[in-house]
């Protein structure tokens, strides 16, 4: 999201005079320390290679040694990486503006934890934290013990130190965040890493700073759980693509990479979570999720990502949907490189892009050969993929698995072709059409509600064969509760079908999940002679994957209740008040009270408005919407008023405002009913996947047996 | 004998199974090196970049929803504000009110608006003018031709000419007051 500006020479270097004084002084802030940084970015760069080159010999020759200091190499990245990204949080810290990536997110005017966060504030310093996460995952399984798994290793070494070179090599020699800021003789400006012939160094004596947009702490945690999650996917794409090439097909790949896949598919989830609290924190347009091509760009490998969590697990129970799942997370890894692609090459308009640059090219040759290497695996293989059972019955779990997932990729295909549809129409008819947040929302409403109604119906389903019996007499109970509920909602005045459908169903799997909790506490209670909460929590104890789901699945339930709520009843107005003047949005009430401007002393100008809400002439209490202007760059950012309660949020954004504020400010106001349901639900999701994530007690004598080992090794 | 006809159903079902595994393989490669090609395509635009300060407007002529025909090099020697625009688009509503305050501050001041309704229904676009009360002409981006030509990244996105015809300023997103695109105006008045 960082803008290309060109950072401005001029009144902005420093005299060579006073340079040199400085320079005496911190010759190693200034020459030793970059250097450290650049020469370890370029050996992480080189032992990536090596490491992936080695790995193949290993395989060719058969020569286990080889393969074994291709693991070496490879743990070897993630400290040469932290060295590097140890060396820009210093220069950042310190504020060597002389670098073009420091002069261009930071300035003299932000504080030391947002210089720190600055590391992936643009683009070079993003790419460079990315590769840091993908080595830091690399090596944690790099140090796993192999002994079991041994004909895998070189393939993920291969893999995952093939994407790691590839990334750093754009950092090392298209956005370098280390490259200087030069002058060169026929006074242009340029950036580069070392001095080019005949050109003069320049040093700004302040930066532009990071994009007040981004001064957010839901934008500083965003973008690392985003690239924590797609940098996660890696891994058990790694293993998914050695279980193609050594031919081991069973479900080997799947047990050592569930935990990973989990693990990434809960950082996906923060991360589209924090984005939309972010959004509607920051971007003063009412609402959490824009349907813009970028954020949609992340929610496709969620939603393969997710299809895969489900149906990994049938692969693992019964034997079948081996083709499914090789498809889905090559798939899934895809979608994340494409997703990276599309952010990052200015192929898409979109608010999140960031400037072109020369790596938009070579981008499109990895994710060619991402996509043409894996699906020849795929098809090299297909025959070994068959599956070991075959679908019984159509009610059976598994089925309704399946047609979960296929609920899933039906999304995705609309997402897809959503993102592609403009680029395709300008290819055949010359036009580009984009289709709008309406496109999305009516297309994709009805799978969603298909997803929640297999929420509730595949938890009551068995393997193998369900009786319609057995799933109606587990049916029944919630179903009629949810049609209370239903009836309710409409003697509340509820009229619009689509939110009582959306609502029916969301109950629905509401009472479904909480009934499940309650027959297994129930039957625990009877068996082992316990009070209701110890049952309760030792029955999610000894079954973490599945009640962690259930959990997942009532945080869904409670996004649900925000969504339906905040899509279909939101209200809006606008207009220009005096002080002293009023408007009124359903129930509530605002009174404009006045208006200040000033400056602070960290170069933003601010405008606030204080405001009285009032609901049914009860006073609540004020609110100060206001808008701050950053000189440095140029930039502005709304930062609504919001009275939030569990019911709803009162939203009021400044949106303009006269010098002097008795002729009027204007004000955009947003009414948004049970807003606060998707930020609780996201809670719960999030503790819900915890609870499934979480290492198992059973696995802890295996993980002792790696520490005797290891410390065996050590001695 | 029956035996050897089952063989043969048998080598005529594995070739049948064969052929549509082909025909399958075929399929997938050309959906992924269509994606690609189609990436490719997209990248290449992309690489031209949008159009910058100090270049000549490029040339259109504007439909409004009166029917009007307005072409830009028909406007020298006034100053052009570009306004890109959508009724879906949530960022234009910030800006909507304050756009038509400031043309009327300087509509008698040789300054000309034009709205361009980018990839719209006209129904909801005509609400949408009625809401904010927009006096300014608008008109449909007919073929998105308007769009393509300025290389626009997204609505809302605008662009002041000139006297002369030079771009003088780009806003990409919403203008945040009335005094930001008033000041943009003032600029490109003096120049």
């Amino acid at each position: 999201m960082q803008s290309g500006l060109d950072f401005q020479p001029g009144p902005y270097i420093r005299r060579q005079d006073e340079y040199c004084q400085w320079l005496k002084g911190g010759f190693l802030n200034t020459f030793v320390v970059p250097n450290i940084g650049l020469f370890s970015l370029f050996l992480a760069f080189l032992v990536a290679i090596y490491a992936a080159v080695a790995a193949v010999f290993g395989v060719r020759q058969q020569n286990p040694k080889w393969i074994e200091s291709g693991r070496a190499a490879m743990l070897l990245t993630f400290p040469l990486l932290s060295i590097a990204c140890v060396a820009l949080i210093f220069l950042l810290v310190t504020g060597r503006y002389e670098f073009k990536y420091v002069a261009s997110v930071t300035s003299d005017t932000m504080p030391t934890y947002l210089r720190i966060t600055s590391l992936w504030g643009g683009q070079a310093g993003s790419l460079l934290f990315w590769s840091w996460l993908m080595a830091a995952f690399t090596g944690a399984v790099g140090l796993r013990k192999w002994d079991r798994d041994r004909e895998f290793l070189p393939w993920v070494i291969l893999v995952t130190m093939g994407t790691l070179a590839f990334f750093l090599l754009l950092v090392v020699f298209i956005e370098n965040p280390f490259a200087r800021l030069w002058q060169s003789l026929d006074g242009s400006q340029i950036a580069a890493p070392f001095r080019p012939r005949g050109a003069v160094p320049l040093f700004p004596s302040d930066g532009i700073g990071l994009n007040p947009l981004l001064r957010h702490l839901g934008m500083i945690i965003h973008p690392p759980m985003l690239y924590l999650g797609f940098v996660s996917y890696v891994i058990p794409y790694a293993f998914a693509i050695a279980a193609l090439a050594t031919g081991r097909t069973d479900a080997r790949w799947i047990k050592l990479t569930r935990r990973w896949s989990l693990v990434a598919w809960l950082f996906l989830s923060l991360g589209l979570i924090l984005g939309g609290r972010w959004a509607y924190d920051v971007l003063g347009w009412g609402g959490y999720w824009g349907w813009d091509p970028v954020e949609i760009a992340a929610l496709m490998p969620w939603l393969a990502g997710t299809a895969f969590l489900h149906s990994v697990m049938i692969q693992e129970k019964r034997g079948i949907l081996k083709h499914w799942n090789m498809l889905l997370i090559i798939l899934t890894y895809a979608l994340v490189i494409f997703g990276t692609f599309l952010t990052r090459s200015g192929v898409l308009s979109s608010v999140h892009a960031f400037a072109q640059s020369a790596m938009g090219p070579l981008f499109l040759g990895f994710i060619g050969v991402t996509f043409i290497s894996s699906v020849a695996l795929l098809i090299h293989r297909w025959s070994d993929l068959k599956g070991e059972n075959h679908l019984d019955s159509v009610i059976s779990r598994e089925s309704l698995f399946l047609l979960n997932n296929l609920l899933f990729m039906g999304i995705l295909v609309i997402c897809f072709w959503g993102v592609l549809f403009p680029l395709i129409s300008e290819l055949f008819t010359g036009q580009k059409v984009t289709v709008g947040p309406i496109f999305y929302k009516r297309a994709t409403a009805p799978l969603w509600g298909g997803i929640l109604l297999l929420m509730g119906i595949a938890p009551l389903s068995v393997y193998g064969r369900t009786s319609w019996q057995r799933l109606g007499s587990a049916l029944w109970k919630p179903a009629l509760a949810a049609l209370i509920f239903e009836f309710i909602l409409v003697v509340q005045g509820v009229r619009s079908i689509a939110a009582l459908i959306g609502y029916g169903l969301a109950a629905f799997v509401a009472f479904v999940t909480l009934y499940e909790f309650w027959r297994g506490t129930k039957a625990r209670r009877k068996r082992h002679k316990e009070s209701f909460p110890t049952a309760l929590w030792r029955m999610a104890r000894r079954n973490r994957r599945r009640y962690g789901g259930y959990v997942i699945h009532l945080g869904i339930v409670l996004m649900a209740f925000g969504i339906i709520g905040i899509e279909m009843f939101q209200t809006e107005t606008q207009a220009t008040l005096a002080q002293g003047e009023q408007l009124t949005l359903g129930r509530y009430t605002m009174v404009f009270d006045s208006l200040s401007e000033w400056d602070t002393n960290e170069g933003r100008n601010v405008a606030r408005a204080v405001v009285q809400i009032y609901r049914e002439d009860k006073f609540l209490g004020e609110l100060y919407p206001r808008r701050d202007f950053y000189y440095a760059s140029q930039q502005s950012m709304t930062i609504p008023g919001v009275r939030s309660t569990l019911e709803d949020d009162f939203y009021v954004l400044l949106v303009g405002w006269e010098p002097i504020a008795a002729q009027g400010t204007t004000f955009k106001v947003y009414h948004n009913p049970l807003v606060n349901f998707i930020w609780m639900g996201g809670f719960v999701f999030i503790l819900g996947t915890l609870v499934a994530a979480w290492p198992e007690r059973e696995s802890l004598p295996s993980r002792k047996r790696v520490s005797t080992r290891g410390a065996l090794m050590r001695a | 004998m029956e035996k050897l006809s089952g063989i043969q159903e048998n080598r005529e079902f594995v070739e049948a199974r064969e052929t549509s595994r082909n025909w399958g393989t075929m399929l997938v490669w050309a959906l992924v090196l269509g994606l690609l090609a189609i990436l490719g395509l997209g990248l290449a635009r992309a690489q031209e970049g949008p159009i910058g300060i100090g270049r000549n407007v490029p040339e259109f002529t504007l439909t409004t929803f009166d029917g009007e025909q307005l072409n830009i090099n028909k406007s020298r020697g006034k100053v052009v504000l570009v306004n890109f625009w959508a009724s879906w688009c949530k960022p234009c509503q910030q800006e909507a009110a304050e756009l038509e305050e400031a043309y009327q501050n300087f509509k008698d001041r040789d300054v000309i608006f034009l709205g361009v309704d980018y990839v719209d229904t006209e129904k909801e676009a005509l609400a949408y003018l009625e809401k904010f009360q927009i006096t300014y002409a608008n008109g449909p981006d007919l073929g998105t031709k308007i769009s393509q030509a300025f290389r626009i990244r997204g609505v809302p996105e605008t662009f002041i000419i000139d006297r002369n015809g030079i771009i003088v300023d780009i806003k990409i997103g919403p203008y945040t007051s009335l005094a930001e695109i008033e000041n943009a105006l003032q600029t490109a008045l003096e120049q």
